[in-house]
């Protein structure tokens, strides 16, 4: 049975009036007390209704205009229409009905015997400022005082900087990620994730050798909402329970990254909770947050810590030394990303996508030192511009040409060769220059991320160098690593706890964001 | 009452009840639908004095449009009635614009790419609902004149689709019994891809 609600009206007493006495049978109001109520200059009562208009809650809100204050006088709902959200419902169209008469603050009262509706206000920020001893009478129950701060609207930033420190510690957040080929939900509360669902559209890229934009795009749309709802009920968790929505804003594909932008802004405002848009990146590193079975590294993330970010659209190598605060970009590919030059090489040899765990399967039978292919940007008159970047492009050109003198002398490719003699130049290069960036800025810690990740060779080299270097290696689990929403749940949660308001709600979705923008 | 978001063209979003449109934003803007759909949202509830849980579903132009303005407002009015647990009512959004016509009409919109989305509307039957006989369809700038030339058709050309009778529409045929328009987006294009020959190695 489904009901709505309404605004309610002078012909509506008699259903109140019933309800009222079955709800408070020890003080409900008078009838001629409800009739001033509902005909009230100042006052706000709405109706739940069935299909056949028969009341089945309702509520009522006093707020002067101008007063800058409003209280909830009362919400009941019947006893057998409980349990299905109308009772949330009423009171979060009052809310919004607070908000429009300009109400910065919302009081109520609630009787100490009643958690269940003390915790529904707590859900919606209302918090215990008081308790009026006795105040039930003829029962004798204390009344406890919630208010609720309505700080220009939950979806604005707050005017006053002292709100800053009064963000939850462990918030409940869900994340949406849509920058490439990933659709990821993730919810997270605090450092412990509850869901991370992942669906993506590689197998519908796999025929053009790389991901397609629009088909990235198409697949987020159909997958979104679905995946929601199974972030939702593996975490075991309601919508109206989320302290706060979160989304990747950018970097990544524009059209990619709107889906996801366009989706979690109508989330946060049809559930009520502030809008967080992440840095992609940022969230890379976030993941980490929620890393507690490290694949290599053991205790919590230390900070400072110098992370390399290795994936099919990126290669970024930061500096972090605060988490929701300060991150810094030290180099980052100024051609292919690392995961896209692991494509094309596939693609050359003749191995299908994604490349990366091609290479990897036929470079097991190769001889990393059989062909010294180039280290992009290592060269002394390179490393005084772009230290700490790299180049992919003249590697994937020199494997080409290898590929095709071969062919010209009537030879046969020695594919496992090509393929871990590229794959050792990849790795090479990118953990040179981690290492040195470590050891340059006195930071002994090095945060491995991004899907790259998944590659063998690449983890057990840097076990090895690390430990050669004395840099102590964190790499989270690979479902960590790769893609997800529970990193951009993480990243929200770490700038809730940390009293980062929320973003605005006309942010847009950026391509190239820059990794100091932690927050859009 | 239904929320209403169109972005097949520009940004429409409108909160509707059965006696009209209650608020509306519109901006014929073809880029920025991702920036504007959540002020525009916000806006039309504050000033229809909606609250998310009052509304009974939402309203969603399907296109035909640029695909990547198009699934902005799809995705957030998908993602939308998934939060306050209430239906999607997709709609065609050229039908949109065809009703309230008591003439035989021509939809056309930009497609872009030099070629023009368009459908066919007969005139409407007692329920006073849009009949679409022909389209949603694409066809290139230059070869207009094939389906300008079928006479009796009164040609609107649409800049921005308004959600507003988007969502009265939609809540006209829910209340009149009839199915939902399409539930996936028009896009009336394959993804544009053209497929690489793999270069040949031996092995």
């Amino acid at each position: 049975m489904s009901w709505t609600l309404r605004p309610a009206a002078a012909s509506d007493l008699d259903a109140i009036d019933a309800l009222e006495h079955a709800t408070f049978p020890s003080d409900a109001w008078s009838r001629d007390m409800l009739a001033i109520e509902l005909a009230g200059e100042h006052t706000h009562y709405l109706v739940a209704v069935d299909d056949a208009d028969a009341v089945l809650g309702y509520a009522g809100l006093l707020a002067p205009r101008g007063s800058g204050q409003g209280d909830i006088q009362t919400i009941a709902v019947a006893a057998s229409a409980r349990r299905r959200g109308i009772g949330a419902a009423l009171l979060d169209a009052l809310l919004a009905e607070a908000r429009s008469r300009d109400a910065r603050e919302v009081f109520l009262e609630v009787r100490a015997d009643n958690p269940v509706a003390e915790a529904l206000y707590a859900s919606r920020g209302f918090e215990r400022i008081a308790v009026r001893p006795a105040y039930y009478q003829p029962d004798g129950v204390d009344a406890v005082v919630m208010r609720r701060i309505v700080p220009g609207g939950r979806n604005e930033a707050p005017e006053s900087a002292n709100l800053h420190d009064s963000g939850p510690r462990r918030p409940l957040v869900l994340g949406i990620e849509t920058s490439c080929d990933e659709t990821g939900i993730g919810i997270v509360r605090g450092d412990e994730m509850l869901a991370n669902v992942i669906a993506s559209s590689m197998d519908e890229h796999a025929r053009y050798g790389g991901v397609v934009p629009e088909i990235a795009a198409r697949a987020h749309l159909e997958a979104l909402a679905p995946a929601i709802e199974q972030a939702l009920q593996e975490a075991g968790v309601a919508l109206d329970e989320l302290d706060a929505v979160a989304v990747t804003s950018g970097p990544g594909l524009a059209g990619a990254l709107m889906v996801g932008v366009g989706a979690a802004k109508a989330l946060a405002i049809a559930t009520g909770a502030p809008f967080y848009a992440v840095n992609h990146l940022v969230g890379h590193v976030g993941a980490d947050v929620l890393n507690h079975e490290p694949l290599v590294g053991d205790g919590g993330l230390e900070l400072p810590t110098v992370a390399l970010l290795v994936s099919g659209g990126h290669t970024s190598l930061l500096l972090v030394r605060d988490l929701t605060s300060d991150v810094e970009l030290l180099g980052e590919t100024i051609d292919d990303a690392a995961g896209e030059a692991f494509d094309k090489v596939a693609r050359l040899l003749g191995l299908p996508y994604p490349g990366g765990p091609e290479i990897d399967r036929v470079a097991a039978d190769g001889d990393p030192h059989a062909i010294r292919f180039p280290r992009g940007l290592t060269a002394a008159k390179d490393l005084e511009r772009h230290r700490y970047d790299f180049s992919f492009s003249g590697l994937k050109t020199a494997v080409a040409r290898h590929v095709e003198a071969a062919q010209a002398a009537g030879e046969s490719v020695p594919v496992a060769d090509v393929a871990a003699s590229f794959r050792e130049a990849v790795v090479d290069v990118l953990l040179t220059k981690a290492l040195a960036a470590c050891r340059d800025l006195g930071v002994p810690r090095l945060l491995l991320g991004g899907g790259v990740v998944a590659n063998r060779r690449l983890r057990d080299a840097a076990v090895e160098r690390c430990a050669a270097a004395g840099v102590a290696l964190r790499i989270p689990p690979l479902r960590l690593c790769t893609d997800n929403g529970a990193m951009i749940a993480s990243l929200a949660a770490q700038l809730i706890a940390a009293g980062h308001p929320p973003s605005r709600l006309d942010v847009g979705a950026d391509s190239t964001l820059p990794v100091t923008v932690i927050q859009a | 009452m239904l929320l209403a978001i169109d972005t097949s063209t520009g940004t429409s979003v409108a909160v509707v009840g059965r006696t009209g449109t209650l608020a509306e934003r519109t901006s014929a803007d073809t880029r920025g639908h991702a920036e504007v759909i959540g002020t525009f949202i916000t806006e039309v509830l504050a000033e229809a004095d909606v609250a998310p849980p009052a509304l009974e579903g939402v309203a969603v132009g399907m296109g035909p449009g640029p695909f990547t303005g198009l699934r902005v407002g799809i995705a957030a009015a998908r993602v939308f009635a998934l939060g306050i647990d209430r239906p999607v009512l997709p709609v065609v959004s050229h039908d949109a614009v065809a009703y309230g016509r008591s003439e035989r009409v021509l939809v056309v919109t930009d497609a872009r790419r030099r070629e023009l989305a368009w459908s066919r509307y007969a005139a409407p039957g007692a329920d006073g609902l849009p009949v679409r006989v022909e389209g949603p369809a694409l066809t290139p700038v230059a070869e207009f004149d094939t389906v300008t030339s079928v006479a009796g058709y009164v040609r609107i050309d649409a800049a921005t689709i308004d959600a507003g009778l988007l969502g009265i529409l939609a809540l006209a045929r829910r209340d009149a019994g009839l199915p939902p328009g399409p539930s996936a987006p028009v896009y009336l294009r394959a993804p544009d891809v053209t497929l690489a020959a793999p270069k040949k190695v031996t092995p």
